[in-house]
């Protein structure tokens, strides 16, 4: 393999490493970390600029001065942490027992392969997860169990749609009417102590955290632009989610109490 | 009466790592974290509700837990070997201002569509602002909170990566 066509499959790689870090939810100073140390352990450098959608990336080698700019588009977003965990060690590993850049992609093509949790067990997971938020927010057991089920069956709603590769705003919407038509159901039959209370949190489950969080960070480390893209993206998802949660009071006439 | 404060405040901090650990789940943090993600959101659930007891207000006892979630996850991240990300984030998702968030779209869909006196339309103002407001603060406190510690601390570890 001469240099250059090696640089080009060295730029892919690292294309594809940045890529799977951007869609599991890494904030920017993340990747370029990750990136570098992927980078160096091949002996060589990278620059890249990364977006919400693109990431254009060159690569120089140390030894010979060649370069190469290749760009990639981002797939839908789909957090998970546990690629951050793992690739974020095979860097490490990479950078101290000097990897070759088989032994890398073969890392990355096994950590691509580690499962998910199964889906039944996020389900329960997030609707206990709306059911504690219900008891933070001073709700009882009853209003508790109102919120597990909204939440459950929104969430559902939520992944079901992500088959059929609805878009993302639509599914927040859809999954924030389901949920909140459900919890003011129970609001209109009065079930539990704080019924409002299970509709408020019945919600929480769409809540962008990841991508604010995220833009905060970005923007203190100066990456404006990745800073305002993961705003705007938070900040449609909530809109997304209080338009779902305004439909659902109106049809059933929600007012104060 | 103490006892039954006591006994309020760790139901609620239970409940907290409860849903710190549900959206852990949902954003599919590794096994081996599963463990302190539950615990700093039931640390940071006790905090929070702690500081309110005393009087502390929602916006200021958010900040403090949340800074606390970040100034642990650093050390931690270290000693086991993880970005700190994977139990920072889901650990203070239980203190998103859900409820703030709710009344204040009820009381513009209130001021909008349903009520025409003018005494009430008044209050629902009131409402929409301290609400909306409130919940825009601890927002605020809560990404700052956690996202600070990290980066006033990260300075090491890029030295450490420069060496």
């Amino acid at each position: 393999m001469d240099d250059s066509s090696k640089l080009i499959k060295t730029a892919d790689l690292l294309l594809d490493i940045s890529s799977l870090l951007m869609v599991s939810g890494a904030n920017t100073t993340r990747i370029n970390l990750s990136i570098g140390r992927f980078a160096s352990a091949l002996n060589t450098k990278a620059s890249s600029f990364i977006s919400h959608k693109t990431i254009v990336m060159t690569l120089y080698d140390k030894k010979t001065d060649l370069s190469c700019t290749r760009v990639k588009k981002i797939p839908p977003y789909i957090i998970n942490f546990t690629f951050i965990s793992a690739i974020s060690k095979a860097s490490w590993k990479a950078l101290s027992e000097e990897w070759s850049l088989e032994q890398i992609a073969e890392e990355i093509k096994r950590i691509q392969t580690l499962k998910r949790y199964p889906r039944w067990l996020v389900l329960i997971a997030v609707s206990l997860a709306g059911a504690g938020f219900c008891n933070i927010f001073k709700g009882d057991y009853l209003n508790m169990l109102v919120a597990f089920v909204s939440t459950f069956v929104g969430l559902y709603i939520f992944q079901e749609t992500h088959k059929h590769k609805y878009n993302l705003y639509i599914r927040i919407f859809l999954g924030s009417f389901v949920a909140s038509s459900l919890a003011s159901l129970a609001v209109i039959y009065n079930i539990g102590s704080h019924p409002s209370t299970a509709l408020a949190t019945s919600i929480l489950f769409l809540v962008p955290g990841v991508p604010l969080i995220n833009s905060f960070t970005d923007l203190m480390d100066s990456k404006i632009i990745n800073g305002m893209v993961r705003f705007t993206t938070g900040a449609m998802i909530v809109f997304a989610m209080a338009i779902g949660l305004f439909l659902a009071m109106y049809i059933f006439q929600i007012n104060l109490r | 009466m103490m006892l039954e404060v006591i006994l309020k405040l760790l139901e609620v901090s239970f409940w907290s790592g409860i849903a710190a650990l549900g959206f852990g789940l949902l954003f599919n943090i590794p096994k081996n974290s599963i463990l302190t993600v539950f615990l700093l959101g039931a640390g940071a659930g006790f905090i929070k509700f702690l500081l309110m007891h005393f009087d502390i207000h929602v916006v200021l006892a958010s900040f403090i837990a949340a800074s606390f979630v970040g100034f642990i996850s650093v050390p931690l991240a270290h000693k086991i070997h993880q970005p700190p990300v994977v139990f920072s984030i889901p650990p203070v998702i239980p203190m998103i201002p859900g409820y703030f968030a709710y009344e204040t779209v009820l009381s513009i869909m209130n001021f909008t569509f349903m009520v025409d006196d003018s005494q009430k339309r008044l209050q629902l103002i009131d409402a929409i602002f301290t609400n909306g407001f409130t919940m825009v603060f601890v927002l605020i406190s809560l990404t700052v909170g956690v996202a600070l510690p990290m980066l006033l601390m990260k300075k090491s570890t890029v030295k450490h990566l420069d060496n």
